[in-house]
């Protein structure tokens, strides 16, 4: 068997397996259960970077199911019936910062989670969220990015709730559960109302089949209503801050990196499936959503007394930049200015930045809530004394989101800021003053529960945590310190894919 | 005319589960509200496969020149009523944790995360 | 090593180095301070208030005026946080609705 062919499919088969069979192997005795998780994470760690690694030195990767050859995308009929997987740069890279978070999340896991607390059904639902989030990035179907998003929806779920001792925790898990199920019904009544027009299900034939109609612009909606729910913007971001301040924290950035790949979805349908409409209404929408998300949510970081739900804002805020930055390559596409290109790359370049330090964030008031035994800031105080290292790590995660230079939130909250002034200055006036709130917000949560004389006895924060922490903070110094590498070698075709690569995704489908 | 009624009822019920889940407080309904909208979408894509006189599309029993409805959508709504399965249950697991917590099943005494 | 941004630029290294020069002239002006002096020695210089051994700023109270400032904003958006299931669900189609708007009218 070539690996190197079907490494896509292995990428997504090899967790959804091994995640499944998780369970079975924890009732042979644990030190198996994790040698297991440490093969299964290794393996789908290895074929993610393969493909990644394929794609960004050889272009496209397809991958076709039931064919007798995977590059096989037509039926006999020369029609493409066949279910596809189709990884361009964006979603490798969008591959990658789910791997990442994923292994950082069992890392920390290890010791973060207690035996009687259910850590074998934590490990094993975080392990199918991963598959979930690989699947959808990987996908070059409609029907099987409905299922894949569905698949993340329920393993994210039950990973926010599955504390059912808390009552905190249920609660935000059906909150979220409920809203994640209507957008979905909403992504699949536009596939079944695409389905009835077109009779087809494959995102590149699809983008070729579509033409403006009335059916496809309704479809474009509800596409857009369901995705933009599920990636958090305000004001249908409601159910973001109760799951991420509610779930335990080695989910939290799974969570994170799940919004990430939603978004990833968002813009495949809206430049690949929907880029030759070229409207420029939707790009405005998605610049305003942006601009009211970065504002709103940052807003409301201002006033909160719970760390956790203190920083689930500042990353709700974080979706806002990230939109922004596309939106305005969205709205300009049809001319193709340089910065709009700019602007795309900037929103590209935050998501990887986000990833990192907004896990770094999430993390580290995991091992708070841990040491301390609670996250009111009123009650909090002097910690630093104590966790030196988490507080260290606390500080630069919240330096690199406030977009302080030398770090990574710097360089590209300066892309995004520079292209949407191009656009309208109001909108990089609104985005610089969300920002100084989140500098604010940042500092007080900082100075609040790392700051001042000692107040409690926290217990020392284990090793494998701190470990974990120190991955994503090596991260956030590499890449603030190399951005131009970075974007260069990793940004760049990845914003390419979507500033030109439309034609290069089709003919990679289609074979011509 | 007559051939659209199908997709008119699929409309009439994701609207009336909208109107469920917008203005029913308890979460049981909630989520049957959710269900509602399910099995309309469901009900739209077993309809858009339709054809006038169709069998069912197995080709071993098929007679020589009969039309056959369209396989692929039932195969869709199979798996979506598989997805709304698992959905349905970990919801409805969730509002009985809560119900052990809170003593209530009202939406509006279910509000501590919030502000 | 630089970020071109199409009118600007951006390097992370030219930065630390202007920052290390700060750094260096900020430590030859502490440098030239009188060494003599031991810490607690002598009258701590008064700010203002009384002192309060053990006394901590928290979360909650650091930007007081900063907070309060952007309460009203803040209060009627809280507000809209209501927490209720249904409140999230209309808000969801109150956004369909405005998408529907632009995507059918707009267009």
């Amino acid at each position: 068997m070539n690996l190197a062919l079907h490494a896509p499919i292995l990428a997504i088969a090899v967790p959804l397996l091994g995640g499944f069979a998780l369970p079975l192997w924890a009732k042979f005795g644990r030190p198996l259960r994790d040698l297991w998780l440490l093969l299964v994470s290794a393996a789908t760690a290895s074929l993610v970077g393969l493909v990644a690694f394929q794609v960004y030195t050889g272009g496209i990767q397809v991958y076709t199911l039931g064919a007798a050859w995977p590059t096989d995308t037509l039926a006999p009929g020369g029609f493409p019936i066949r279910i596809v997987l189709a990884v361009d740069a964006l979603g490798a890279l969008v591959g990658l910062i789910a791997t990442l978070a994923a292994l950082v999340g069992f890392a920390y896991a290890a010791r973060y989670l207690a035996e009687e607390e259910g850590k074998t059904l934590a490990l094993t639902l975080g392990t199918l969220l991963w598959a979930g989030m690989l699947g959808m990035a990987f996908t070059g179907d409609l029907f099987n990015l409905f299922v894949f998003f569905e698949v993340t929806s329920i393993a994210a779920c039950g990973l926010i709730g599955y504390r059912t001792w808390t009552s905190r925790g249920p609660e935000a898990a059906f909150k979220t559960m409920v809203l994640y199920t209507v957008g979905g019904l909403f992504v699949l009544l536009a596939i079944a109302l695409l389905y009835g027009e077109y009779g087809a299900l494959n995102l590149a034939h699809l983008a070729r089949l579509l033409r403006g109609s009335t059916v496809d612009r309704v479809t474009l909606a509800l596409l857009l209503g369901g995705l933009l729910m599920k990636v958090g913007a305000v004001p249908v971001h409601m159910w973001a801050p109760d799951a991420y301040g509610e779930a335990p924290a080695q989910g939290v950035i799974l969570l994170v990196a799940n919004t990430q790949v939603s978004l990833y979805a968002l813009f495949r349908i809206l430049f690949t499936l929907y880029g030759g409409l070229a409207d420029p209404g939707i790009g405005w929408l998605v610049v305003a959503m942006g601009t009211l998300t970065l504002l709103v949510a940052s807003l409301m970081a201002v006033v909160q007394m719970d760390l956790g739900r203190l920083i689930a804002f500042g990353a709700v805020s974080q979706i806002g930049y990230m939109l922004l930055g596309v939106g305005v390559g969205l709205t300009v596409l049809a001319s193709r200015p340089a910065y709009g290109l700019l602007a795309l790359q900037g929103g590209i370049f935050h998501m990887l930045n986000d990833a990192l330090a907004i896990g770094l964030l999430f993390l580290a008031v995991g091992a708070v809530e841990k040491a301390a035994g609670g996250r009111n800031l009123g009650a909090l105080g002097g910690l630093g004394h104590d966790l030196k290292w988490t507080a260290a790590f606390f500080f630069l995660g919240a330096l690199a989101l406030a977009g302080i230079p030398p770090l990574n939130g710097f360089a590209s909250k300066l892309m995004i800021y520079q292209g949407s002034f191009l656009l309208s200055p109001i909108l990089s006036a609104l985005a610089i003053l969300a920002s100084i709130l989140l500098l604010a917000v940042f500092v007080r949560a900082f100075q609040g529960a790392f700051l001042g004389p000692r107040m409690l006895q926290p217990e020392p924060v284990p090793s494998s945590m701190l470990l974990a922490m120190g991955a994503l903070a090596l991260g956030v110094l590499v890449l603030g310190l190399f951005p131009d590498l970075v974007v260069r070698h990793v940004v760049a075709p990845a914003a390419d894919a979507l500033w030109t690569g439309r034609e290069v995704y089709l003919r990679a489908v289609f074979g011509r | 005319m007559i051939g659209n009624v199908p997709f008119v009822v699929c409309m009439v019920l994701v609207l009336l589960g909208l109107a469920a889940l917008l203005f029913r407080r308890n979460l049981i309904k909630v989520v049957i509200g959710l269900k509602i909208i399910e099995n309309g979408v469901n009900l739209y894509l077993v309809a858009t496969g339709y054809v006038q006189g169709g069998v069912v599309p197995i080709w071993t029993y098929a007679p020589p020149d009969a039309a056959m409805v369209l396989p692929t959508p039932q195969a869709l709504t199979l798996t979506s009523i598989v997805i709304g399965l698992a959905t349905t249950a970990l919801m409805l697991a969730f509002a009985v944790v809560i119900h052990r917590h809170k003593g209530s099943l009202d939406g509006r005494k279910v509000v501590e995360l919030s502000g | 090593m630089t970020l071109f941004t199409g009118y600007g630029f951006w390097n992370p290294l030219l930065w630390l180095a202007g920052a290390a020069g700060v750094t260096l002239l900020g430590l030859l002006f502490w440098s030239r301070g009188r060494r003599d002096y031991r810490r607690g020695e002598g009258e701590l210089p008064f700010l203002s208030g009384e002192s309060v051994p053990g006394a901590h700023v928290g979360g909650g109270h650091l930007y007081w005026g900063f907070v309060e400032g952007l309460r009203p904003y803040v209060e009627r958006l809280r507000g809209a946080h209501t927490g209720l299931v249904n409140d999230y669900v209309g808000w969801l189609v109150v956004i369909l609705a405005v998408v529907f708007l632009i995507v059918l009218v707009g267009g």
